[in-house]
């Protein structure tokens, strides 16, 4: 009986009290996610979540977070539209599909939805995202002129934006140079901007193709919006190599000429002589066995 | 001459057998060479990590060791080209002593190389793969030509001895006398035969200057052509030239003396020998000693910061000891030594050619370990064994091994063949006794 009660008694103290103590200790952090809205070219639509939070007095990025999408505020399964897990960004990006058209037709506004779910270090977290559905078109004018015309849906008819701000340029290593002295345009009563193309010495493909690109960036209504355009204003560059030409710095087989000729020569000539010795071991041999 | 006074130089100068003393020297030799070996084996399993090498310092007491061996086996075309084309006729005695330190030297050098990489069964790709514009290429190009015509300058010579040696078929016994059959029983002593020798070694004589001198220079292109503080310079190929010809002579002042007093030749090689000999090491360590003041007051006096952090590690850091002891032991105590004429004598130029051979080997690490020590950047998040460099037991007795299988070739070829020319004696004592 007595060491029964001893035994409980070092049960409770190894076993449960570390564990209860344990469970006390660990302090889970806020969650934070934000979601952003992109719309590519008119043509796809996708979402964006950063999620972050506040450790040791300032946001950090935090991975491996599963997040799960939904259109319209209600987080039934009905309208998830996808879900994942964050990564070593904190990021993860989900394509609206196609099956949630029927839903995006409904209204010109639409809201969007990200839930993070609660892991043993974080919280739940969550991020609503209302947007008023919009449009940019890049075109081009005689003069090499960019244009860029913004629209929005208003009831049931797309119609001119105004004051809204719009990057005009040139796509180039990832991000967007300006194609003249100014990058950002505000939109007319029209909702156009105009930026004429300076760039002319600009390279481009072989037949001398840049993509233009218009963009509307983090609008609180709007959201993220892109337009690109390729047009045959850069200068025309014909892409060469000189990987096969011969340097000293070339790989085997692509030395200069010139020191290959000298180096063989050299060899060749010492070569020559060794073998020419070579011989005259022989020579002395016949004249010792005749 | 007269014929007993041929015999006596005959009897003098044929191979002789291992004594108790030579039988020991052998048997130490060949156990350095298999503690040698056994650390190579080490090398060979568990890889390059059983050594000092790291990130940094990849060219460590192997590749000071390669450089030391090319050095030495320069001295081949010194005594038996630059002097007999200059028509130095004192140094008759000593050219065979030259050439096998030479054929041994650069065998070892060959070596040392394939021990320093990591993967040596891949060695082949140096030859399949290897690039012309590198001078690794021409090193391994022009080390294979020196060997053979190091070779070649060995045997031509060696001809007119065969005959004489196989005439001694019972002394010979069973397989030296099948040796010395198979290189020169063709040898009858024939006007035609001795014309066509003539003319090779001439020729010999005249080709390897040429291939010596290219040997050493790309050697220290191979540093030279690389941009790091202590190795950035035009002065190298003649840095080095001049170094290899000094630890060279030095070298064959050391086999001097252990042959005249081991084979009892004091009659051959000559106290004459050794003093001019002694001369000539002091004119080489002079020579070596203002290339050492180019290589190190010019760069010192400018002291750009790439350089200052080398340059401080050697004259008063880290390397201060050996390097001073390099300069001292391999120049300075030699020139004060050889400069007198007592220190020209037998026992103290054999000290100096000791001191010569041991500083020059200091040197070659001193020139290849400090500037790998020294990178351009930083060396930043590297364990702290990578920001210094000591050679571990393995490489200790690798780097032994190969020096005391460099001496067993030579004690070796002396055991075989005469290590002083027994024609070329015998000619000369002639054409003396006529003057």
């Amino acid at each position: 009986m007595k060491t029964n009660n001893i035994l409980r008694l070092f049960f409770i103290l190894m076993v449960v009290l570390p564990e209860l103590l344990l469970a006390q200790a660990v302090e889970k952090n806020a969650l934070s996610l934000s979601l952003k809205y992109f719309n590519d070219n008119n043509v796809t639509h996708h979402l964006l979540v950063q999620a972050k939070s506040k450790i040791d007095g300032k946001f950090q990025k935090i991975a491996h977070i599963p997040v799960q999408f939904y259109i319209t505020n209600d987080t039934e399964k009905k309208n998830l539209i996808g879900s994942g897990v964050t990564n070593e960004k904190g990021e993860y990006v989900v394509v609206i599909p196609a099956a949630a058209k029927e839903e995006w037709l409904k209204s010109p506004n639409q809201n969007f939805v990200v839930v993070g779910e609660a892991t043993p270090k974080f919280d739940e977290g969550r991020a609503e995202l209302p947007i008023t559905k919009a449009k940019l078109k890049i075109d081009t004018v005689e003069g090499k002129i960019v244009t860029a015309k913004l629209m929005a849906l208003v009831d049931t008819t797309w119609t001119a934006i105004s004051a809204v701000d719009v990057v005009v340029g040139v796509k180039r290593l990832g991000g967007i140079l300006n194609a003249n002295e100014t990058l950002t345009y505000s939109t007319d009563s029209s909702g156009t901007v105009k930026a004429e193309f300076k760039r002319d010495s600009i390279p481009g493909d072989v037949k001398g193709n840049i993509i233009l690109v218009a963009s509307v960036i983090d609008n609180d209504a709007y959201g993220n919006l892109s337009a690109e355009l390729t047009a045959p204003w850069g200068a025309k560059t014909i892409y060469t190599t000189n990987f096969d030409h011969r340097s000293l710095f070339a790989r085997r087989g692509h030395s200069p000429i010139w020191l290959e000729l000298l180096a063989y020569g050299i060899v060749a000539a010492v070569w020559a002589i060794i073998i020419y010795l070579l011989f005259q071991i022989r020579n002395i041999k016949k004249l010792g066995l005749e | 001459m007269e014929k007993s006074a041929e015999n006596k130089i005959i009897q003098d100068l044929l191979p002789q057998e291992f004594g108790k003393q030579g039988k020991i020297w052998v048997i130490g030799l060949l156990a350095i060479c298999a503690l040698g070996a056994f650390a190579y084996g080490r090398q060979l399993y568990y890889g390059l990590e059983v050594t000092g090498l790291r990130d940094y310092v990849s060219w460590g007491i192997y590749i000071s060791n390669f450089v030391f061996f090319v050095a030495i086996s320069l001295v081949g075309s010194l005594i038996t080209a630059v002097l007999r084309l200059t028509n130095v006729h004192w140094s008759t005695p000593l050219t065979r002593i030259a050439e096998i330190i030479a054929v041994s030297a650069i065998t070892f050098a060959s070596l040392i190389i394939i021990v320093d990489m990591g993967r040596p069964e891949r060695f082949y790709n140096l030859f399949l793969h290897g690039r012309l514009q590198s001078p690794i290429i021409w090193d391994v190009i022009v080390i294979t030509t020196y060997f053979f015509i190091s070779l070649l300058l060995l045997y031509f010579p060696l001809l007119p001895d065969l005959k004489i040696m196989i005439a001694f078929k019972e002394r010979n016994g069973k397989w030296l006398q099948k040796l010395y059959e198979f290189l020169g029983s063709f040898w009858k002593n024939k006007p035609e035969q001795f014309k066509i020798t003539d003319k090779a070694i001439n020729i010999l004589s005249i080709s390897i200057i040429p291939v010596a001198f290219a040997i050493h220079t790309v050697t220290s292109w191979l540093f030279a052509t690389t941009y790091r503080p202590g190795w950035d310079s035009t002065n190298f190929g003649a840095y080095f030239i001049s170094g290899a010809f000094l630890v060279g002579s030095g070298g064959v002042l050391i086999a001097m003396y252990i042959f005249r007093t081991h084979y009892k030749l004091e009659k051959y090689i000559t106290n004459d020998h050794f003093d001019r000999m002694g001369k000539v090491v002091v004119l080489l360590a002079l020579l070596y000693l203002y290339f050492n003041v180019n290589e190190f007051l010019v760069p010192a006096f400018k002291m750009k910061k790439s350089e200052e952090e080398h340059l401080l590690g050697l004259f008063t850091g880290e390397f201060a000891p050996v390097f001073w002891f390099a300069i001292f032991t391999a120049m300075i105590i030699p020139i004060g030594i050889l400069l007198f004429k007592k220190g020209r004598r037998p026992k103290a130029a054999f000290v100096a050619g000791i001191l010569v051979v041991v500083g020059s080997w200091f040197k070659r690490y001193l020139i290849v370990t400090p500037t790998l020590l020294h990178p351009f950047l930083p060396m930043h998040d590297v364990p702290a064994n990578y920001k210094h460099y000591f050679p571990s037991w393995e490489e200790w007795a690798i780097a032994g091994g190969s020096l005391a299988g460099a001496l067993l070739v030579i004690t070796f070829f002396a055991r075989i063949f005469p290590i002083i020319p027994i024609h070329e004696t015998i000619i000369e004592t002639e054409s003396n006794e006529n003057k």
